[in-house]
């Protein structure tokens, strides 16, 4: 049986092409489905306002001229990661990407630092919002304040750390099936409590916000005039928050290297796209991650624009501020989904909201080393690692060799994240590991075309042009542009706490160690009469 | 000895030269390809009076040149498609005429093969090398005589094979798919085609199981779980075992040496059942990348003694 088609929506009568039964004719990951994972993964709630808290870093710095200009600049990653993805679909993202386009020690060290070693600190950073959007302002709505003090402490960031790991590698091993099902009523619940918080805020005055805040801060933390000694506090640290506007250019712009923590992701789900075969597959698969990460830039907006109408600028930014500098009457982070819940005096209330905002922590927090487990398989299959690296119970099909080089490190890391300050600062690093990693990628896209010309010219990717060029390749040159942007600031400007010797050390260590781990299982196979060299190599055609 | 295998190409021309070439480049003893060989999309090129018309890759082109024509082809080859010249009146016919769909796919699948083997008669050497193919679930019955009747390849589905010392069994039929394709049938009928290939091998420490199916929830079998109208379900990131419950039970029951598997293109992998060493190098044949796999089997010691998945 044979059906025909007219697949590319040329919009001609006649088929373009025919179709006969065969395995695998699937279709695509719909939009829809798309949409949900870049949103979740450019989270608005764990990490985009977790991100704004550090705005006095950068104190001329505009968030909403930030946000925008990043979103533009992020787009351009998703055509470049578009191109990629419809050039060479469903194959292991960036590790197969640099490894067919640059070479297999090339992918191997940018993905295994990329993909897997810089996990181990998304654990404990993870565990940090688990920490200061749940278990803390919960704790402290119910009462139970000591029991909410020991998670601010050493051992509780340690204790909160060690949950997060536990529940990502619960996630993991139970399979992905129910989980992705949770996703999106976590999506769907996540949603609705950011609605509720819109509500809430469009429906009291700044005035209001504040009795409130007073009031509630009062009876959680027994503290006297929570606003006037927040105000006070940003005085006695010499800081004044810019008033709010779309203007600022030069300063907003070093504030985009901060945001690339939570827009920088809208590409997570890229090796999840299914059969590509033509231009309607380029434009559903930019659909999915344009939509989903110009959704997050709306919410933030919107996030910001309530900010600015209901707690008002400089409070918002002086809570933040006085919060970093220690100097905060209000013990815990202030987060603004609790005090916006303050608007409604009743404990029940602001701890379901609470609990429901938490929603868009464990909407995503299962994905966290599901990339991992991936990246450390297919370095086994290739042999790299040692077979049992790619090992899993017999039983329960748990990956359990995989699992374990995730979470020990992870462990390990949390436990230098809970109890030596210093590395708590180094948070921009997960980021900038994991850009790097887009960066070689998108020197692969540029130079696609020329390294691979007959897999270019069959792509619907080489299709899309502006003025005779291609678009992907020069998407992919300002993803270049907008990564080395960032590198610069990261490396260069201590307000992202990147550029200290023990955060260089520390990311330096994770590229040595990949590059060792290449060398010596090259040798090692080497002897056993095994050329690693040659799983990239191309096979000559004629 | 030195096998390579691949698997799956699905009518991509320049994984089938890669195949072709794969022995020279991996100083390989012997070749195998795991079925699925044919194409799945025929895309029709629109003949006119002196322009040609066909859409690829998205792209509606107007062609007038048969060097342009020619290129075009060539491209759509390396895809795993089938390039179709055809009249506007032919076209309008295979939109009418039950049944005409599928016999001009099955024309340009055989016209296609021909071509194939021919060059598979310079490229092995006039058969110095030896080559060995079978069918795939996705592989009509039309191409069984096509691969019979060529000189220098031999067509094993269904057979046991001795090769120089090791024995190898070849079975392209899988267990039910949602797509109701041509080779395969239910569990128990896969069982028993199983036991009638393995009772022809007189030694299991010698044996290679060349079965287009993986063996059930091994690891080789995870596909995207699909939902009822054939979309991924959330997202592509619900995998499940999709494999044969009959081929994993004949391999923990005989425990060949190797076991070799296709079928499932995104489940790469490797795998150690007991004592045999079971793999599916995947298939990523519209990259016009040949995914396979380079094995060294020693017979002295009836084990594989090195294995390598390799991207060619």
């Amino acid at each position: 049986m044979a059906i025909k088609e007219d697949s590319e929506g040329a919009g001609g009568e006649a088929p373009t092409l025919f179709l006969r039964k065969a395995t695998g004719l699937v279709r695509g990951w719909s939009v829809r489905d798309a949409i949900i994972y870049a949103c979740l993964s450019t989270n608005i709630i764990t990490l985009g306002i977790y991100e704004f808290s550090f705005n006095s870093f950068i104190p001329k710095g505009q968030l909403l001229t930030a946000v925008l200009i990043s979103g533009v600049w992020v787009s351009f990653l998703v055509i470049a990661y578009t191109g990629l993805i419809v050039t060479i679909p469903r194959a292991g993202g960036d590790y197969v990407w640099q490894s067919r386009i640059l070479g297999g020690p090339v992918g191997f060290v940018f993905a295994t630092t990329g993909w897997w070693f810089i996990l181990w600190l998304w654990a404990p950073i993870y565990g940090t919002v688990l920490n200061v959007e749940l278990f803390q302002p919960v704790l402290y709505t119910i009462g139970a304040k000591g029991l909410a003090s020991y998670f601010g402490s050493h051992n509780g960031t340690m204790t909160i750390c060690l949950i997060t790991i536990a529940l990502a590698g619960c996630f993991v091993s139970l399979g992905m099936s129910s989980y992705a099902k949770m996703q999106k009523w976590c999506f769907a619940g996540g949603m609705v409590g950011f609605v509720v918080i819109v509500i809430l805020l469009l429906t009291h005055s700044h005035g209001s916000f504040v009795s409130s805040l007073n009031l509630e801060a009062h009876k959680i933390f027994g503290i006297n005039n929570a606003y006037g000694s927040t105000q006070k506090a940003a005085a006695s640290i010499s800081y004044a928050a810019p008033a709010f506007g779309l203007n600022a250019f030069g300063a907003s712009m070093l504030l985009v290297p901060m945001l690339m923590f939570y827009l920088l992701w809208p590409n997570w789900g890229s090796t999840l796209y299914g059969e590509v075969r033509g231009a309607n597959d380029f434009k559903r698969v930019f659909a999915g991650m344009f939509t989903g990460l110009w959704l997050t830039v709306g919410l933030s907006v919107v996030f910001l624009l309530l900010m600015l109408k209901t707690f008002g600028w400089s409070f918002y930014n002086n809570a933040n501020a006085v919060f970093w500098a220690g100097k905060a009457s209000i013990p815990i982070w202030p987060y603004p989904m609790m005090m916006a819940g303050w608007l409604v005096h009743n404990a029940a209330f602001q701890v379901i909201l609470l609990l429901v905002m938490s929603l868009w922590f464990f909407g995503w927090v299962g994905t966290l080393f599901l990339s991992s487990t991936r990246v450390i398989f297919a370095a086994a299959f290739d042999r790299v690692l040692p077979d049992a690296a790619a090992s899993v119970s017999e039983k329960r099909k748990v990956p359990m060799a995989s699992l374990f080089l995730m979470l020990l490190p992870a462990v390990a890391l949390s436990a230098v994240y809970s109890y030596w300050v210093n590395f708590a600062t180094y948070t921009l690093d997960a980021t900038l590991v994991i850009a790097v990693t887009y960066l070689v990628s998108a020197f692969a896209v540029v130079i696609l075309p020329w390294r691979k010309p007959e897999l270019w010219a069959s792509s619907a990717a080489s299709k899309f042009k502006i003025f005779g060029i291609p678009i992907v390749p020069v998407a992919g040159l300002l993803t270049m542009g907008l990564i080395i942007y960032n590198l610069i600031e990261w490396l260069s400007n201590s307000a992202y706490g990147v550029n200290n010797r023990g955060s260089l050390v520390f990311m330096a260590l994770l590229y040595v160690l990949a590059i060792v781990l290449y060398v010596v299982a090259r040798l090692v196979r080497k002897s056993q009469g095994i050329d690693l060299g040659l799983i990239n190599k191309e096979i000559p055609v004629e | 000895m030195r096998v390579f295998f691949a698997t799956d190409i699905h009518g991509s021309e320049v994984c089938w030269k890669k195949f072709l070439n794969s022995a020279a480049f991996y100083k390989a003893d012997l070749v195998i390809l795991g079925g699925d060989l044919t194409g799945k999309v025929m895309v029709p090129i629109v003949v006119r009076s002196g322009s040609f018309d066909v859409t690829f890759a998205g792209e509606a082109l107007h062609l007038e040149t048969e060097e342009e024509v020619r290129a075009i082809e060539s491209q759509i080859r390396n895809r795993g498609f089938y390039p179709t010249r055809i009249s506007p009146d032919e076209l309008s016919t295979l939109n009418e005429e039950d049944g005409s769909i599928d016999r001009r796919f099955t024309s340009e699948m055989i016209h296609t093969l021909d071509r194939w083997l021919d060059m598979a008669d310079s490229k092995l050497d006039a058969g110095k090398i030896p080559c060995y193919l079978n069918g795939g679930n996705d592989d009509t019955f039309d191409i069984d005589n096509v691969i019979e009747a060529a000189p220098h390849v031999n067509f094993t589905e269904g057979k046991v094979v001795e090769l120089d010392g090791f024995y190898l069994a070849s079975m392209g039929y899988t267990n039910p798919t949602p797509w109701d394709t041509f080779r395969e049938e239910s569990e128990p009928d896969l069982a028993k085609r199983i036991e009638s290939l393995t009772n022809q091998i007189p030694d299991m420490g010698r044996a290679i199981f060349n079965f287009h199916a993986p063996p059930y929830n091994s690891g080789l079998d995870e596909a995207p779980a699909l939902d009822e109208t054939l979309r991924p379900k959330h997202g592509g990131a619900v995998m499940e075992p999709v494999g044969s419950k009959a081929v994993a039970d004949a391999i923990t029951k005989h425990q060949p040496m190797l076991s070799v598997h296709g079928h499932i293109h995104e489940s790469r992998g490797i795998k150690k059942m007991g004592r045999t060493l079971a793999l599916n190098p995947g298939s990523v044949y519209t990259d016009g990348v040949l995914q396979g796999a380079v094995i060294d089997l020693n017979e002295k010691k009836k084990k594989v003694t090195r294995y390598i998945l390799v991207n060619g």
